[in-house]
């Protein structure tokens, strides 16, 4: 019992910062955007929330930088393959090694030196209980992922923005013809995708592990795009994978931890399996008919008005 | 005042190819104003990363050292490119090459012959091509992302070089250290120029280069790879199927980046260490863009770019540079290069205010 309820608060903590970022790409994606800086955005946010949370020792303000952070990452993506048309992928490519080079000078001098972690959200009372703990006792990027979860849902399907938004994502041309503004939509949500990433980046010191370390975001970035082709680019979908992830993710945990059963296999290839369930969740995906029919119909590719 | 773009008849060849020198120049310009502005010595970081290897004859052999392995992965990397295949696990296959070749390495530890280098380069070149070809089957039977199947594959295959220096393949005399023994001296490749570092692989990459620009410019192969990537309709008329050309672009790709491997493990390493992993697969991005997908771009940007290594090195020393201010300089090339790709297609006209147009 006792061991059931620590896996699924790590569980829960390892899912939170993919879960997030992984919102964020849906809607660029949504808006006929493929940026691959994810995990650029994410380091990013990262050592933006981790020197605010060391200086101030205030994590909402930690994750308001970390999302200002990705913010100002995704603007510079934004420029160039909105307004300078620039090919998306390589753009996203080199947003990820400039995040990296950018977010390990940033952090040179900060290495191995600790911050606290990020306190539950609601009164320790309800917490005290196991259930409670399980229930109640997070923080706040935890419930604020599960509400974005439905939010963007929401915005996507119910609202006329977010109408707009899929349509500028499904035919650019005819968004264009009846007047609205593609590469506008397209800011918007490249801001907010980047937004969302640098606060799944701040996640990892706040929540996870109290120090900076150099590439700290160890590919999660790139798990959360694979994760928008697994979700067929829909909010819930996102939201069990990221919760499987997070479990593939905290079986290596345990198996470092001497886990009995668990540790009888490798670690390294603990280590491995986010990676290589990212690979057979692909494949899984694609075999089912529907796929690839859910993709944004204008997903990277460039538009230029015609004026 | 206001600037306009307006399309290009056809694309500008000028533009082609002055827009990575711009990028190279530009990055300089704003790399020294941003390190500036952030506390830095940022003319004197220029100086250090861009020019001392150049002016530093003693620095000269690192560049070739360095310049090896970006360059073959480079190369290996604009041909998949061209056909717009999109692989960016070279340092996976990378990685690959060169554990395939420590294995024969290990296998025949202690036997002296002259077959054992070529038997090490042969793993090599089929451990990358090996590896690539799981995305190639992935994206050719399901359609599955090649971008993100060949990244996964390079976090996986870290872990397997963790496993197997620690394991299976640790040096017993390595006193605990996570490393395999140092190669027999039969395993490890020759230096050219007696006295320096400068290895068999310096030669064979620009040898590379040459063969590929030769494949690519005059074979029908090559032409296959142009066509496919940039008309793949029109490809499909000629009869080039797309599924071949994505496996021929990967297994070409891979078992260059495998080839880059075991020359790094036979040259300089020597061994295998949990250093392997240098990201010179992801940094090969870079070359083949500044190359412009051009295998004799791609051996002036590989230099570049091993310029920008060494040069990082040497002002980590002399101005305390972070190592990382590298990185930051190598995207910042490749921000300036993709931004400067508009005026190949476009060009920059100046909007004359309505008024003013009429009054004169």
């Amino acid at each position: 019992m006792e061991l059931t309820l620590a896996i699924i608060v790590t569980v829960v903590g390892a899912s939170t910062p993919i879960l997030i970022a992984a919102l964020g790409e849906l809607v660029v994606e949504r808006s006929g955007v493929l940026n691959l800086g994810v995990e650029g955005m994410m380091l990013i946010g990262a050592i933006a929330g981790f020197v605010v949370q060391f200086h101030t020792g205030n994590p909402y303000l930690a994750l308001l930088s970390g999302a200002a952070a990705g913010m100002a990452a995704s603007l510079i993506f934004g420029f160039l393959t909105l307004s300078l048309s620039a090919n998306q992928t390589a753009t996203g490519l080199a947003l990820t090694i400039f995040g990296t080079g950018f977010s390990a000078l940033a952090g040179s001098s900060y290495s191995a030196r600790p911050v606290t972690l990020m306190q539950p959200l609601l009164p320790s009372g309800l917490a005290d209980h196991p259930v409670g703990k399980v229930l109640f006792g997070y923080s706040f990027p935890v419930y604020f992922a599960f509400v974005m979860v439905v939010v963007i849902w929401y915005f996507l399907h119910k609202t006329r923005a977010g109408l707009i938004l899929r349509a500028v994502g499904e035919n650019d041309q005819s968004a264009h013809s009846i007047g609205y503004s593609v590469l506008g939509v397209r800011y918007l949500a490249v801001m907010f995708g980047g937004a969302m990433a640098g606060i799944a980046g701040a996640c990892f010191p706040l929540l996870l592990t109290p120090q900076w370390a150099e590439r700290m975001t160890a590919g999660r970035g790139w798990i959360a795009v694979a994760l928008v082709v697994f979700a067929s680019w829909k909010p819930f979908r996102l939201l069990a994978g990221a919760y499987l992830f997070g479990l593939v993710m905290t079986m290596e945990l345990y198996a470092k931890a001497g886990g009995g059963v668990l540790s009888v296999i490798p670690s390294e290839l603990w280590a491995a399996l986010p990676y290589i369930a990212t690979v057979v969740v692909l494949v899984l995906i694609s075999l089912r008919r529907d796929a690839s029919t859910n993709a944004p119909a204008c997903l990277g590719k460039p538009f230029l008005p015609t004026n | 005042m206001q600037f306009r773009l307006e399309k290009r008849r056809e694309p500008s060849q000028f533009m082609l190819y002055a827009t990575p020198v711009a990028a190279v120049a530009l990055t300089m310009v704003v790399g020294a104003i941003i390190f500036s502005l952030i506390g830095y010595n940022g003319v004197g970081a220029v100086r250090e990363i861009f020019l001392t290897p150049l002016t530093n004859a003693y620095k000269w052999q690192d560049l070739g050292v360095k310049a090896a392995p970006l360059i073959i992965i480079g190369v290996g990397l604009s041909i998949a490119y061209r056909a717009n295949v999109w692989n960016i696990g070279a340092e996976g296959q990378y990685i690959m090459g060169g554990l395939a070749g420590t294995g024969v390495a290990l296998l025949t530890w202690g036997m002296t012959g002259w077959w054992i280098l070529p038997l090490m380069v042969l793993a090599g070149v089929l451990g990358g091509a090996t590896y690539a070809a799981i995305p190639a089957l992935l994206k050719t039977r399901l359609n599955v992302n090649e971008i993100l199947t060949s990244l996964m594959l390079t976090y996986a295959s870290v872990q397997l070089i963790y496993y197997l220096i620690r394991a299976p393949w640790k040096d017993p005399m390595g006193l605990g250290f996570p490393q395999t023994r140092l190669f027999s001296e039969a395993a490890r490749l020759p230096t050219i120029i007696p006295g320096t570092i400068v290895h068999l692989g310096v030669p064979i990459a620009v040898l590379v280069g040459l063969v590929a620009w030769f494949i690519m410019t005059k074979s029908v192969f090559g032409y296959r790879m142009r066509v496919v990537g940039a008309a793949p309709h029109a490809a499909r008329y000629g009869g080039f199927s797309e599924h071949k050309t994505i496996w021929l672009a990967m297994l070409v790709s891979g078992a260059l980046a495998g080839l880059a491997g075991v020359l790094e493990v036979a040259g300089p390493f020597q061994r295998m260490v949990p250093g392997f992993p240098t990201n010179y697969g992801f940094t090969a991005i870079i070359v083949a863009f500044l190359g412009r997908l051009n295998p004799l771009g791609v051996i002036i940007a590989g230099v570049v770019l091993a310029i920008t290594f060494v040069g990082g090195e040497v002002a980590q020393t002399t101005i305390g540079l972070p190592n990382a201010a590298t990185g930051i300089f190598q995207a910042m090339m490749l921000f300036f290069l993709l931004a400067g790709d508009i005026l190949i297609k476009y060009r920059l006209r100046r909007v004359v205010p309505q008024q003013q147009a009429e009054a004169a």
